[in-house]
């Protein structure tokens, strides 16, 4: 290669057009340093507000396996409570956001999100019917999610293969059709669930994150595999993202490229739900924001939906504690509130 | 260099009924054809994208089918019609998708890949653009930006489907004289599915006349561009003589839906 050319390839012009691992840094880092911001906010602020002085101690001290002066009350608050509950937020909504940039890429579609397959009211019809049929089953809630998850994810691969392979058209038309079969059914079982379990099953349709605590190990543990596998193939849905044909024909081995990413962001939609039930809007409007301040680098969009994601999650999570407290509002209704208005902003603005 | 052997296919309205041409190295081919012939069918299984029910395609001497995705993109650069995008990504992305073959396939672009992708965006005159979303781009500037990225590969063999369909004439003639220039240039041949009868006729060194998936006639502008052959594959009425300039076939096509008209014409004539 010409010296020439190379010396100029680092020129200005060549630098803003596309992405560059200093701008990746920097909007990585910036989205980091919020995260933190929101993360100190979540679990100073509730019921009882504490001085970041008090958690740093607390936290310190269980760290290092030293008794320390505050109270045990504030130490199980802390520790068994927000802590939880602020690393759920973190995980699932690094899940719904990345599971969302990744469908919006394979159906080159930018306005999917995670439950346009179907996947998430598969996995919620799992919780429900669980909830219905066998509530005394320690853990077969989140179990019988995941597995409602796993089915919902092979029946609409299966009926979205033609003789060309999965299209994304047929893949889409095959989530609607299986999306509206899967929501009847959650609407018999609501109906027919007594008094007592609706509030339960209403849980899973809206998002809670007040569920298990439990299932936070291994919930992390499947995001995380899910989100490492769409972040190694995010260049091959750079060229995914303008065509399947082209992508092909530019290298990209494109039936199995689609089948790795639909399978890993099923994988992490059916975790996420499993823990916290249904959060719209997470999916569609992180992605879509990102690229929109960014640009369409999957490279970018997938680190940084979920660094954006947990941030949002844990700030609407925030809210739904602190708004109406002592009580609290369902994470779903503020991630909607917020949500809708700002998805429709980002539409006319693109269109 | 490109060997298209017995090639068949047929899937829906799409039939290739056996046939076999080939082409050397430095070769600009037209492919023509009415609408439905074949064209796209023949680009998409030479460039890889479908495959063929029997026969095969190779260029220097490698079957297509044998080999991987990124080895074949790294021979045969594809331009698709047009690309509909509807993601904000810019002009110089989207070049820089073309080294994709390259490169690793986790991690960032290379030197190398950025001043290939510049280099082809020189060729075709696109770096004015290079930071803007393609989309916002007009079809003229998107299908000489879809060129750069097949370039940016530097690949043995471009295959372009209808490349200068969106183009004014002045860049129709300028991509045509583009294509002749890389393909005698370097160890470059083309492909170009094309309706520019005499734009074809001008700059192609061989012609291959397709109608409802069978290979009419291969050849030179001047064996197969004569007035019968053209009416026949066509089916339409049109004149043949020389152009003033470079002696090749000129097409001119001669109104024919007014019955009337083209009597009084005759009238006149006679």
């Amino acid at each position: 290669m010409s010296t020439s050319a190379t010396h100029r390839a680092g020129k200005q012009p060549i630098t803003r057009a596309r992405l560059t691992p200093r701008k990746l840094m920097t909007v990585l880092s910036v989205l980091l340093a919020l995260l933190l911001v929101f993360s100190a906010l979540a679990i100073a602020s509730g019921s009882e507000h504490y001085s970041l002085t008090t958690i740093v101690r607390i936290i310190t001290s269980e760290i290092a396996n030293k008794t320390s002066d505050v109270s045990s009350e504030q130490r199980m608050i802390i520790l068994n409570i927000r802590l939880p509950r602020l690393m759920m937020a973190i995980v699932v909504g690094a899940a719904f956001s990345v599971a969302g940039a990744a469908y919006q890429a394979l159906l080159r579609n930018p306005l999917a999100d995670p439950g346009i397959l179907g996947i998430s009211t598969g996995s919620a019809l799992g919780a429900i019917a669980s909830i219905v049929f066998a509530e005394s089953f320690p853990l077969s809630r989140p179990l019988a999610a995941f597995l409602g998850a796993a089915i919902t994810t092979a029946v609409v691969y299966l009926l979205g293969q033609s003789r060309q392979g999965a299209s994304s058209e047929r893949l889409v038309l095959a989530g609607m059709i299986v999306n509206a079969f899967l929501s009847s059914m959650v609407i018999y079982l609501v109906t027919v669930a007594s008094g007592l379990r609706q509030r339960s099953v209403f849980s899973w349709l809206i998002g809670d994150l007040s569920g298990e605590p439990r299932l936070l190990p291994i919930v992390a543990l499947l995001v995380f595999i899910g989100i490492a596998i769409i972040y190694a193939n995010a260049r091959s849905l750079n060229l995914l993202m303008t065509g399947e044909e082209e992508a092909l024909a530019l290298g990209v081995e494109v039936e199995r490229v689609k089948r790795v990413v639909y399978l890993a962001a099923s994988l992490i939609t059916g975790a996420a739900v499993a823990a916290s039930g249904v959060i719209g809007f997470v999916g569609l409007i992180i992605p879509h924001g990102m690229r929109l301040a960014t640009g369409s680098d999957n490279r970018l969009v997938v680190p940084g939906s979920m660094l954006a994601g947990s941030a949002f999650l844990l700030l609407a999570d925030t809210l739904a504690r602190t708004v109406v407290a002592p009580s609290e509002i369902h994470i779903g209704v503020i991630t909607a509130l917020v949500g809708a208005p700002v998805f429709v902003y980002l539409l006319r603005r693109t269109s | 260099m490109l060997k298209v052997a017995d090639i068949r296919f047929s899937y829906a309205e799409a039939v290739l009924k056996a046939f076999s041409f080939d082409i050397g190295s430095g070769e600009l081919l037209a492919v023509l054809g009415p609408n439905g012939s074949g064209k796209s069918t023949l680009l998409k299984i030479i460039a890889g994208i479908l495959s063929p029910e029997g026969g095969s395609v190779s260029i220097n001497d490698k079957d297509v089918a044998s080999i991987t995705r990124r080895e074949a993109a790294r021979l045969i650069g594809y331009v698709a019609q047009d690309s509909v995008i509807r993601f904000p990504l810019t002009a110089m992305e989207f070049v820089l998708q073309g080294r994709f073959a390259q490169g690793r396939l986790i991690g960032f672009e290379s030197d190398d890949d950025i001043a290939e992708a510049w280099r082809a965006m020189e060729l075709t005159e696109t770096t004015p653009f290079a930071a803007r979303p393609v989309m916002e781009l007009s079809g003229g500037e998107r299908q000489r930006v879809m060129l750069a990225r097949a370039l940016a590969s530097r690949p043995r063999l471009l295959v372009l489907d209808e490349p200068v369909a969106n183009l004014d004439i002045s860049h129709q003639v300028k991509m045509f004289g583009l294509l002749r220039t890389l393909t005698s240039d370097s160890a470059m041949s083309a492909i170009i599915v094309t309706h520019e009868l005499s734009l074809a006729s001008d700059f192609a060194t061989r012609v291959l006349l397709l109608k409802s998936g069978e290979l009419i006639a291969f050849g030179t502008a001047q064996e197969v561009m004569t007035e019968s052959l053209l009416r026949s594959v066509f089916e339409t009425e049109l004149l043949v003589d020389a152009n003033p300039t470079s002696g090749a076939p000129r097409i001119t096509l001669v109104a024919t839906r007014d019955a009337l008209r083209s009597a009084e014409i005759e009238d006149q004539h006679g």
